[in-house]
């Protein structure tokens, strides 16, 4: 995959999220960003069509029903 | 007659002196300062010791329990909390520069909980900064030092919790838990850690990490012990809306059982694919053995686990930076530089990739539940290798090279993304010497199965009696 760049990364953080950044921030964001770029793209494999977010994981409200 | 040491005896053992009144809670809580004193400038557990207040709720412990009121098993225990649970009237720092100076107006539910049920608080522990790291490493108030190796990391974030507990420097602790925190450390030092379900235990005035993802927890030398603690920090708060109104069962009873009628399941595909041998048959002569007292192994599948620490990169980062980001912009110089790393990485993804990990969850919640429909826990290493030197950056297992907080966190992030309770005990040491830690992971709201395996693990005496070298 590409690698993300360090002006775009500094662009969106002052203008769009307005922290302030130095380059080492960036080099170390960056640096994550890329390691997990492909991990991320493998969530595609899931079927996730169908699939609400649990935007706050929700717990069930009873023991899942199983053999005791 | 009390022991000599009584800091070297479990909360269950104690409390029982302390209810026939063969031990005072006074002279339990002086012990655990003395130590304290002797000890913490080397071990580096606490950030804020309360003497005074340990010493005088002490001694309004025992004024209560002679005159015929006491509360139960915790009642004159000293106990020691992460300073990222908020105490009235007490510092709570978060292991931070941030939050060097706050003292809060009032108590979490949990240290009001454990205060109620008459614990003695004698203070507040090292963690890694905001609880955003696995190695415990921390600048600003120093690393605790890894009571088995000195040279070693402690685990992370919850160090200071592990560490105390493991030197005797705390009867008990909390940990919080958000990609391993209680069970990275616990397994590191060779202690008890207990992530419980998420729901069980309210998170109200406990600092976030990432909502969705951060557990409260006990952290202790026996499994009885986090029983004990779990018992009185269960159940529905208000303040906490993810909490729930389930029952909470009487986990001391569920310990008595045996083994006999469970099945355990080791998801070999995922959990056994990258780690060291010596952990690797640990874990299986641990197994094992648990046949032998009466459970029943087989294998399971979890063919899907392997992209929850995707799932788990992206709900961190977008909900930790989404905490932060007045801090970030009003005061980014005070914080060190990995944990502004990470926060600086979570304003740069999208929002589509933080739904995608919450709905990733949904589809492995379901994929660990089914699993769990068959057998009652699952068996997995807490972490693919013993604490690693503190200044080591990157690991090499069976021949894959990466980041050593990624091997790390690798086989406990993945049940924060579930929300499935996860008890971690030792169940051996290396060669070196240094503990190796299990997982048991269990039915939603199922703790007292996974503490009655637990204590069945416990009974192999997997330490061999052995202590750490610096306790």
């Amino acid at each position: 995959m590409a690698p993300i760049s360090s002006d775009l990364l500094r662009a969106l953080s002052q203008e769009w999220s307005r922290i302030p950044t130095g380059p080492e921030d960036l080099a170390l964001a960056a640096a994550q960003l890329a390691a997990q770029q492909e991990p991320l793209a493998r969530l595609d494999e899931l079927d996730l069509l169908g699939v609400e977010p649990a935007t706050v994981l929700l717990p069930p409200q009873e023991v899942p029903d199983a053999p005791r | 007659m009390p022991p000599a040491d009584p800091t070297r005896l479990s909360i269950a053992e104690t409390g029982e002196q302390i209810r026939r009144r063969s031990l005072s809670a006074t002279e339990l809580t002086r012990a655990y300062l003395e130590r304290i004193a002797r000890r913490d400038g080397e071990l580096r557990a606490y950030i804020t010791v309360c003497e005074a207040a340990a010493l005088a709720a002490a001694a309004a412990a025992d004024r209560e329990i002679a005159g015929g009121k006491y509360r139960g098993p915790l009642h004159g225990i000293p106990i020691a909390l992460k300073d990222l649970v908020m105490t009235r009237g007490v510092r709570t720092t978060c292991g931070a520069r941030i939050l060097k100076d706050w003292v809060p107006e009032t108590d979490a539910t949990v240290a009001a909980r454990l205060a109620e049920a008459g614990a003695i608080l004698l203070g507040k522990l090292n963690m890694h900064e905001f609880a955003y790291g696995p190695t415990g490493v921390n600048a600003l108030y120093g690393t605790p030092r890894n009571p088995w190796d000195g040279t070693r990391m402690p685990g992370g974030s919850s160090s200071g919790s592990a560490v105390a507990v493991a030197a005797g420097l705390a009867a008990g602790a909390l940990g919080t838990d958000t990609g391993g925190s209680i069970r990275i450390p616990a397994a590191f030092c060779g202690i008890v850690g207990l992530k419980p379900t998420y729901g069980r235990v309210s998170r109200a005035g406990v600092i976030p990490l990432a909502w969705s993802l951060d557990h409260v927890g006990p952290m202790t030398r026996t499994v009885t012990d986090a029983a004990l603690m779990l018992q009185v920090l269960a159940g529905r708060d208000a303040a906490d809306p993810s909490t729930v109104a389930l029952p909470v069962p009487d986990y001391q009873a569920a310990l008595r059982g045996d083994l006999c009628g469970l099945r355990l399941g080791i998801p070999r595909d995922f959990f056994f694919a990258h780690l060291e041998p010596e952990i690797r048959e640990a874990v299986q002569e641990t197994a094992g053995r648990l046949q032998s007292q009466g459970a029943a192994v087989e294998e399971v599948r979890l063919p899907r686990i392997s992209l929850a620490g995707a799932a788990s990169f992206a709900i961190m980062r977008a909900e930790a930076t989404a905490y932060h980001e007045s801090y970030l912009r009003s005061r980014p110089g005070d914080y060190g530089a990995d944990v502004r790393g990470r926060l600086m990485a979570g304003q740069f993804l999208p929002a589509t990739q933080y739904l995608k990990g919450q709905r990733a969850r949904q589809v492995l919640r379901a994929e660990v539940d089914a699993t769990l429909t068959r057998v009652h826990a699952l068996l997995a290493p807490a972490a693919p290798l013993p604490a690693p030197p503190l200044d080591l950056r990157e690991v090499t297992v069976e021949g894959v090279t990466q980041d050593v907080r990624l091997w790390i966190t690798r086989y406990t992030a993945p049940i924060n993304v579930t929300g499935h309770p996860v008890l971690a005990v030792p169940c051996g040491l290396t060669t070196g010497g240094l503990p190796i830690g299990l997982q048991i992971i269990g039915r939603h709201f199922d703790e007292a199965t996974i503490l009655r395996i637990g204590r069945a693990v416990e009974a192999q005496d997997p330490l061999g009696g052995r202590r750490p070298p610096l306790a």
